[in-house]
């Protein structure tokens, strides 16, 4: 089945050289007529078989993990999506997180529906001038800042900083864009309203503050 | 291929004896108009090599003295029409009538042509003329002079031509007699047709199509290049344009020649332009480049048999605007509100980056016509085709040099007509036609395909009927069609897996018409048609982000054909010398119209929310009006007024349909002279043209209402010139004279940016 598909690329390429050869009309013109008869009965034996995609770009899975300042376990909030855009719904893991205290908060991206997984994490560190993460949140009490910088020296977001109030509860957006305008004004602060950009990853978790 | 109409019809009427002396010849005759027969005065008669000059008289007789027992270059050239060329082998006093393309070219209508492919549908063409002088237009955007014919655009470089409504997969385009083959389901995907390999391009409005294969509901776009012209020496025409908006350069050559038995054409044209500018700042990115050649060669084997030759190869880049560029629906939202595009720089360049698209199209055909007797023929045609389509977005990792869609398609087409003229008034015809689709996706995307590998085997069979009694012209065809696809989708559930379908279609199509003569000067033209259009593939499989879209495009692989009735009724009358009005009414009912529902849905996916469309069915129906009026204020002055309404419904919901072409009234004023100085046919036209808010569509159907309506005025001046064996024709124009801000409703770049500003296009064209 493979093979009958490099016979029309072939019998294509047959055309123009026959179109080279026109004016020899007699003998060429038969292998013209003959080549285009056979390229069609060449297409009716051979079956649609598309290849397998290597989708190397998709990312399905975001986890932002959050290790608190006093030592304490982790708490991991994560966005799974394995089948891309369409097909199943997302799972999302929400957390809970302590009054007052400091995490230090770690971004990671990956290809879960390969095995083993993929992790995007590096391919945006290294284009770090052309991405920037934003974060905003309902939660008043919650304050996110960058503690990475891209070789410009300007932030990147892969590592923040991450501060809770009092006792609440809400959600916080996380948003990777691409290409922004990171020199615009108050992007570097981790405003995102003058930042443009495409987005390459806008996730929302849950979070109880107690 | 069959003759054209636009050739000159030199019909030798008698010749007295030959004498014995040399240079006393005389050459005398008439010139007419090819669709009235009226006699055309003031046409300049350039003989060659003599430098002879003569113009017609009031009777459209000229006569020319002393010349040769010689071959003869004749140019032929009179205001508004396109120059002619023709040769003579002159041998004695000879009479000749020389048939000119005239009114039909003021009027765009062509009712019969040449005798040789008379229909009683309504039929509008482009004439050469209107031809080179938009070297700088693309296809789409060249017959919007025809009234009623839009353009459904992504910018400037991308366009669709829509017909009474029907684009895509509903309008069939025809080059060269081979059904174009291609990614019609894009709205942001051109027709890949060069519009300068055409001498004429022909738009059928009709009720339903029986002699052409390939997927429409009525209307047809014909692209047809002339025969080639028995001149015995190199011939041929250049073209040069400049544009300062884009700072775009084109230049298209052909050349041709004929010998005993055969004769060839080759045509190249090479096109570049650079950012476009809106009246306030750059179109980032959208620069594009063409680069097209096309031979053609014709053979006469005996006197009942000829075969021609013909291959082009068309290949463009595009750019998209970059601030077009958008993912999920805060992003669109932030395009919206932005009242310049993002990522607009304020420099001029010509280089292309994400997004873009490059696209090759490649086409040979091989025909032949054999005659049995005078009135009986056959038509054997092959016809091979190669498109590839690769589309860049902006990706990560260096990946904006992989294509994110990337298509190839092969198309095999083999057709047998049969004509049989059963007598004077009467012609009978046959025709089987294959059509053999070959789509393929590249992998190395590294994306799932919105739209699956297909192959698509079509097998179709006509008859048509053409009576002439007394005023009376009838017309009845049936059509019918397989279409047998097999269908191998990657579905988007983990692990990825094939899933296979196969599918099988009959379409059906017929059409009754008539055209009444009431009078030598108008007719009245009617036309009921029924006609079957099978579901495309996208709108049974499609699936994914459509990205240019932002949204979530899912097929439904239920959908069955969809069902059109469609009347229509004409009027063409020359109702004095100086008024001229053509007018066409049409009203299509479809069941089962397919079209793209916005869904209550808002998908979660890592990226955000995106919209979720789905193809749907409903029962639909379109109807219009276009007018064009004809008025000759007096010698020199002409006033042309084009009104064009249409209207697209939703029965279910009574909500508009989307998508289709607003109302528009335009208006040309035109002053012609023939002769100023050593200079010739100089005209000057000015016109302006409203388009109507689409106000039918509620803004809830859209993610903005529809744009204001808009005015347009545009300016032209042209003059020619014979200089020895060359006619050089020379012509300014400025497009949006004013620098008017508008959004057109079917240019998709309405959501993030103005419309183009002014621009200056200089012309030069010389025929040798």
């Amino acid at each position: 089945m493979q093979q009958c598909c490099i016979y029309e690329k072939t019998s294509y390429i047959c055309f123009i050289f026959g179109i080279l050869k026109i004016t020899e009309m007699k003998t060429v013109k038969l292998f013209l007529l003959l080549s285009i008869i056979v390229s069609i009965l060449v297409t009716t034996s051979c079956d649609p078989d598309p290849k397998p995609v290597n989708e190397e770009e998709l990312i399905t899975t975001v986890t932002y993990t959050l290790t608190p300042s006093d030592g304490s376990s982790p708490v991991i909030l994560k966005f799974k999506d394995l089948d891309g855009d369409g097909g199943a719904i997302p799972v999302i893991t929400n957390g809970t997180l302590k009054q007052n205290t400091t995490y230090n908060g770690i971004l990671t991206l990956s290809n879960e529906s390969v095995s083993p997984a993929e992790d995007i994490t590096q391919e945006v560190n290294e284009e770090g001038q052309d991405h920037q993460f934003f974060f905003s949140s309902s939660l008043a009490g919650i304050t996110v800042s960058y503690n990475d910088k891209d070789a410009d020296n300007r932030p990147i977001g892969l590592s923040t900083v991450l501060k809770t109030g009092g006792s609440e509860s809400g959600s916080l957006k996380v948003t990777l864009r691409h290409l922004p305008n990171k020199t615009a004004a108050n992007v570097a602060s981790g405003d995102i309203t003058n930042a443009g950009g495409e987005t390459d990853v806008e996730v929302s978790y849950i979070i109880d503050v107690k | 291929m069959s003759n054209k109409i636009l050739l000159l019809f030199i019909a030798l009427l008698f010749s007295s004896n030959a004498r014995s002396q040399s240079c006393t010849f005389k050459l005398n005759g008439y010139i007419k108009d090819l669709e009235t027969d009226f006699v055309i005065a003031n046409a300049n008669l350039h003989v060659e090599g003599v430098e002879k000059n003569i113009e017609s008289d009031s009777l459209g007789h000229f006569m020319i003295h002393d010349l040769c027992k010689s071959g003869y270059h004749i140019t032929i050239s009179h205001i508004g029409c396109e120059t002619q060329k023709l040769y003579i082998n002159l041998m004695r006093d000879t009479t000749i009538v020389v048939y000119i393309d005239h009114f039909s070219h003021a009027l765009h209508s062509v009712t019969v042509e040449g005798n040789k492919k008379p229909t009683t549908q309504t039929v509008q063409a482009l004439s050469e003329k209107n031809i080179n002088e938009n070297l700088n237009l693309n296809l789409g955007n060249m017959l919007e002079s025809i009234v009623g014919v839009r353009t459904i655009r992504n910018g400037s470089g991308i366009s669709k031509p829509v017909v009474s409504g029907l684009y895509g997969s509903r309008l069939l385009i025809v080059n060269n007699a081979i059904p174009q083959s291609g990614q019609q389901w894009g709205n942001d995907h051109s027709p890949e047709i060069d519009p300068f390999v055409a001498n004429k391009i022909l738009v059928v409005k009709g009720a339903s199509t029986i002699e052409y294969q390939g997927s429409n509901l009525g209307s047809v776009i014909l692209i047809e290049p002339n025969k080639i012209s028995n001149e015995p020496h190199l011939h041929g025409k250049a073209a040069y344009y400049f544009e300062t908006n884009g700072r775009g350069h084109g230049i298209n050559a052909q050349v041709n020649r004929a010998y005993q038995k055969w004769a060839w054409r080759l045509s190249t044209t090479y096109k570049i332009n650079g950012d476009k500018h809106s009246p306030d700042y750059y179109l980032t990115n959208t620069g594009s480049s063409e680069k097209n050649i096309a031979l053609q060669i014709e053979k006469q084997h005996n006197s009942n048999w000829h075969s021609d030759l013909y291959f082009s190869s068309f290949n463009t880049e595009i750019g998209i605007l970059r601030g077009s560029h958008i993912s999920n629906l805060t992003d669109l939202e932030n395009a919206l509100k932005s009242d310049v595009p993002l990522f607009t720089r304020d420099t001029f360049a010509y280089s292309i980056a994400a997004p873009r698209q490059k696209v090759n199209h490649h086409l040979l055909k091989l025909h032949s016509k054999y005659f049995f007797t005078d009135h009986q023929w056959l038509d054997v045609t092959f016809g091979s085709q190669y498109n590839t389509r690769n589309e860049y977005d902006v990706r990560r990792g260096g990946r904006s040099s992989i294509p994110a869609l990337s298509i190839q398609q092969y198309t095999q087409y083999i057709e047998t007509k049969y004509a049989y003229q059963l007598s004077e008034n009467s012609i009978f015809k046959v025709g089987l036609q294959s059509t053999i689709t070959n789509n393929i996706n590249n992998p190395e995307t590294g994306i799932l395909p919105l739209i699956p590998d297909y192959n698509s085997y079509d097998g179709g069979l006509f008859g048509l009927l053409i009576k002439k009694i007394k005023n009376w012209e009838l017309e009845g065809g049936l059509r019918y069609d397989l279409k047998y696809q097999k269908v191998a989708v990657i579905e988007n559930t983990l692990p990825r897996k094939v899933v296979r379908y196969n599918n099988l279609f009959h379409n059906k199509s017929a059409v009754v018409g008539a055209v009444f003569s009431a009078s030598e000067s108008t007719k009245i033209k009617g036309n009921i048609g029924f006609i079957d259009r099978s579901p495309a593939i996208n709108e049974l499989y499609s699936m994914g982000l459509h990205q240019g879209v932002s949204g979530i495009e899912e097929g439904d692989k239920n959908l069955k054909q969809e069902q059109s009735i469609k009347g229509t009724l004409a009027l063409e009358s020359r109702v004095s010398d100086k008024f001229f009005i053509e007018l066409l009414t049409y009203y299509q009912q479809i069941q089962n119209y397919i079209f793209l529902k916005p869904q209550e849905e808002i998908r979660l996916t890592l990226r955000g929310a995106f919209p979720v469309f789905k193809y749907e069915k409903t029962d639909a129906n379109i109807y219009g009006l276009d007018v064009s009026a004809i008025y000759n204020l007096s010698e020199h002055i002409m006033a042309n007024v084009k009104y064009s309404y249409l209207k697209g419904q939703n029965q279910n919901d009574n909500l508009g349909l989307i998508n289709l072409p607003p109302s528009y009234i335009s208006s040309t004023l035109k002053y012609s002279l023939p002769k100023i100085a050593s200079l010739e046919n100089l005209e000057i036209e000015a016109s302006h043209q409203y388009t109507f808010n689409q106000s039918y569509i509620l803004a809830s159907q859209d993610y903005v209402a529809p744009p204001d309506g808009y005015d347009i005025f545009k300016l032209k001046v042209s003059i020619q010139k014979q200089i020895n064996e060359q006619r050089w024709n020379f012509q300014i124009k400025i497009d949006n004279v004013l620098n008017k801000k508008y959004r057109d409703y079917l240019n998709k770049q309405r959501y993030f940016s103005n419309d183009l500003g002014s621009s200056l296009v200089a012309g030069i064209h010389v025929s040798f």
